[in-house]
């Protein structure tokens, strides 16, 4: 999937009083993003394609058109990602990494593919072991933690991340192998990056973050140890980033942005406070996002939209159950119900 | 022999003169899409009833070569049509002028002048070959593990055309380590790439590696490890001088500030001139707190950052205090030193009591409602007296604060306030108060 931006411009018509989804625009939107080779923001964004298929199948299965892109060709570009090592890169022929991993993890579980990589992926030999199918990818994910601090790192040469130890446990608990990996360390690493605001940051005392808040509490969440978290600070701090405009920021004093209605309206969700936002101007501000014509969602109104923001938006407003979409699953960004079909019928039902 | 009919001849060459000049692309693009059907055009202006008999043979045919119809028919009746398409000299009709999008700007494409187009098209095509050869090229090289100059000179190249791709900047570190280059000029040429990249993280992961290298080969040579980091926080100036909240580079910094000691080296000097250039800055008055409440010289080990810690200096608590003060004076509404007053509140196990009166210089509240207007110059000195009076016990002006804050002050956030407010019926307790905690805390014990 590419992330090439445009061409549309998000909200440059003018909307009806009722603002409206334009499904079918999205759909046409993102169906039409694989077919722009000739671009040259194609090809600089190759180290996101992977990456790009997981925005843009999600959107497609919450906009209820799962079968918007062919299974099949799904299916075969992931796997064709797969490096030597299990893990998967952005696209074929690269390196592997976790970011892509998880993707690659999410795509096929969203497609019901895990048989095929059973049958069809890379077969791994370590130490001694012969590894295949999920538990090829598994081992791969495993190597990445550091088994002296908890956190993961992105690739074998080392950064460290919360959102990569999210990123971790999101892909193994999918596969079934979260055994694989020390949970418990996981978690105390996550615990020492909360701060005084009730926040959490990339690493123990950075700058609280709302895209690192909604990964520690994703890993908090799979974890099975959300009750870690101080929930009235921290959701007094994410309800401060809702803006008059009705859009949500990711800092203090920053802009608003469509993608930070996931992140931040996600987190509230974790925590059972996504009432303290009003809900209702942030769908209003989500959808002045789009370009109700040529599809797609952009960060703010009047800008260029991509699928990334695309993503995201429509995320957004399945968590705020909007009319006529999937419902979204907080924790993981994908539909319920496709967690439901790989994690168990009682999945979800202490949230 | 008959050419074979499954495949159209060339489009017959436009007449070349004369040179026809269009404004923009897309009015060149639609007027050679006019002209490639003249037959549809004419039949569209005179009405395909008022034709001649030849007229209307050639639009059929056009319209049979537009749609592709043609293509299902025996060959010999392709022979035939294409015959008369020949002797007729009928154009072939090109397809309809798609949209052009837009470029990496947010121009439309279409309102490119020709020439401009033709420019356009070449850039693209240059690029797009390049960045694809050299990238082939690398990955050659990498899979023949080779560690070699022209591995920097490759690499350097592949960034300066796309600086977010983490394989090459991850085969760039293992090659210079490899080969010992020196780690001082790397750097150098790594700012200027972080300079025109503000958003890269890759970059400062590498300038990391790069750095703990730097500090293992320089060892216990304390005036070198005192130079190391002065250029990198001259270079952080830099850095924060195009964008004072990346958060990059921020996190870098506190990786710094710990693997260099520099927690008294002017770090709270550094933050202070940020915050003096702009008070809402939160980044600043992160790192503020980070080197204030994490200094080993006085903090307790493992205390976290939302605990009481008794080793901090009464002295360094108050000082931090009257900072956090001066800048709610100066923007009132300003979130950030509110969050950090009670942060340090917190670390210090002070109660929040202590700064009613000067909270109360933001809000004046009439004693009993409805006598007069109430004035509040900053919701959150408002919402800090709610807790404060909570933790002396004064429920009912507690309330009205909150009730103030949901109704007037803050109403994108009604439902929060009405928590609190309930919060405050059921146990006593405004949000963090010290007399809060022990009343939940009494509660969970049995007492």
């Amino acid at each position: 999937m590419a992330l090439v931006s445009g061409p549309g411009r998000a909200g440059s018509s003018v909307l009806p009083d009722e603002l409206q989804l334009a499904i079918q625009a999205h759909v046409k939107y993102i169906q039409s993003l694989d077919t722009r080779r000739d671009e040259l923001e194609y090809w600089l964004t190759e180290h996101l394609r992977l990456n790009g298929l997981y925005w843009g199948l999600t959107a497609l299965h919450l906009l209820n058109r799962p079968s918007a892109l062919p299974r099949q060709e799904t299916i075969d570009f992931v796997l064709s990602c797969q490096a030597e090592n299990g893990g998967f890169g952005a696209a074929p022929g690269h390196d592997a990494h976790l970011l892509s991993t998880v993707s690659g993890v999410q795509i096929l579980g969203m497609v019901d593919g895990f048989e095929e990589l059973e049958k069809r992926g890379k077969v791994v030999k370590v130490g001694g072991g012969e590894y295949r199918g999920k538990e090829a990818v598994g081992r791969y994910l495993a190597g990445l933690q550091n088994r002296e601090t908890g956190t993961f790192t992105g690739d074998e040469w080392g950064e460290e991340d919360t959102r990569f130890l999210y990123a971790g446990l999101n892909a193994l608990s999918l596969l079934g192998l979260l055994e694989l990996v020390d949970v418990d360390l996981a978690v105390d690493y996550i615990v020492s990056c909360a701060n005084f605001d009730g926040g959490y940051g990339v690493s123990p005392g950075a700058e609280s973050h709302s895209g690192q808040i909604f990964a520690c509490l994703a890993a908090l969440s799979i974890a099975g140890r959300i009750d870690t978290v101080d929930k009235d600070k921290l959701g007094q701090w994410l309800s401060e980033r809702q803006v008059d405009a009705g859009g949500l920021n990711g800092r203090p004093e920053k802009m608003e942005d469509v993608c930070y209605s996931w992140w931040v309206a996600s987190s509230l969700t974790m925590i059972g406070r996504l009432h303290w936002i009003d809900g209702a101007k942030l769908s209003a501000f989500i959808l002045k996002c789009q370009d109700p014509e040529g599809g797609g969602f952009a960060d703010r109104p009047g800008d260029m939209v991509d699928v990334f923001h695309t993503c995201f938006g429509i995320a957004g407003l399945s968590l705020l159950d909007f009319e006529g979409l999937e419902e979204v699953d907080a924790v993981y960004c994908m539909p319920k119900k496709v967690l439901e079909r790989i994690l168990g019928p009682r999945y979800g039902e202490n949230d | 022999m008959a050419p074979k009919g499954s495949k159209a001849p060339k489009a017959r060459p436009k007449p070349p003169d004369p040179p026809k000049e269009y404004p923009t692309i897309a009015d060149e693009l639609l007027a050679a899409y006019q002209e490639s059907r003249p037959y549809q055009t004419l039949a569209a202006s005179k009405g395909i009833q008022n034709l001649t008999a030849n007229e209307k043979a050639c639009y059929a045919h056009a319209v049979f070569l537009e749609t592709g119809a043609w293509r299902s028919w025996p060959a010999a009746t392709q022979n035939e049509f294409w015959k008369t398409i020949q002797s007729e000299k009928i154009p072939i009709p090109l397809p309809k002028p798609q949209d052009l999008g837009r470029d990496t700007r947010g121009i439309e494409v279409g309102k490119y002048t020709p020439a401009e187009f033709k420019l356009y098209l070449r850039r693209e095509r240059e690029i797009e070959g390049l960045l694809g050869k050299t990238m082939g090229y690398l990955r050659a090289i990498m899979a023949a593990k080779e560690h070699s100059p022209r591995v920097l000179e490759l690499t350097e190249h592949i960034i300066s055309m796309n600086a977010a791709h983490y394989t090459v900047w991850l085969y760039r570190s293992q090659t210079l380590l490899a080969l010992n280059s020196s780690i001082p000029a790397e750097l150098e040429w790594v700012n200027n790439v972080a300079l025109d990249n503000q958003k890269n993280y890759q970059i400062w992961h590498h300038r990391q590696i790069l750095v703990e290298h730097l500090v293992q080969d320089v060892g216990s040579d304390e005036g070198k490890l005192r130079e190391l980091g002065k250029s990198e926080v001259a270079f952080m100036k830099e850095m924060f001088d195009e964008d004072a909240k990346n958060y990059h580079v921020w996190s870098y910094r506190q990786w710094l500030v710990r693997k260099l000691d520099l927690w008294q080296k002017g770090e709270i000097e550094d933050c202070e001139r940020l915050l003096r250039e702009d008070v809402r800055n939160n980044s600043a008055w992160a790192h503020r707190f980070f080197v204030v409440f994490s200094n080993p010289r006085y903090c307790t080990e493992g205390s976290k950052a939302t605990e009481f810690d008794g080793g901090i200096p009464d002295e360094i608590l108050d000082r931090e205090i009257e900072f956090s003060k001066a800048a709610c004076f100066e923007a009132p509404q300003n979130q950030s030193p509110w969050n950090y007053l009670r942060g340090v509140l917190k670390k210090g196990g002070r109660k929040l009591v202590s700064l009613e009166c000067f909270a109360g210089e933001f809000v004046k509240i009439p004693e009993k409602e409805g006598e007069g207007e109430e004035d509040v110059k900053s919701s959150h000195a408002l919402d800090f007296l709610a807790d404060a009076w909570a933790e002396k016990g004064e429920r009912e002006k507690a309330d009205r604060a909150l009730r103030l804050l949901g109704d007037k002050y803050d109403r994108i956030r009604k439902n929060y306030w009405d928590w609190r407010r309930a919060l405050l019926k059921s146990d006593g307790g405004g949000l963090g108060g010290i007399e809060g905690q022990f009343v939940v805390g009494a509660k969970l014990f049995g007492h």
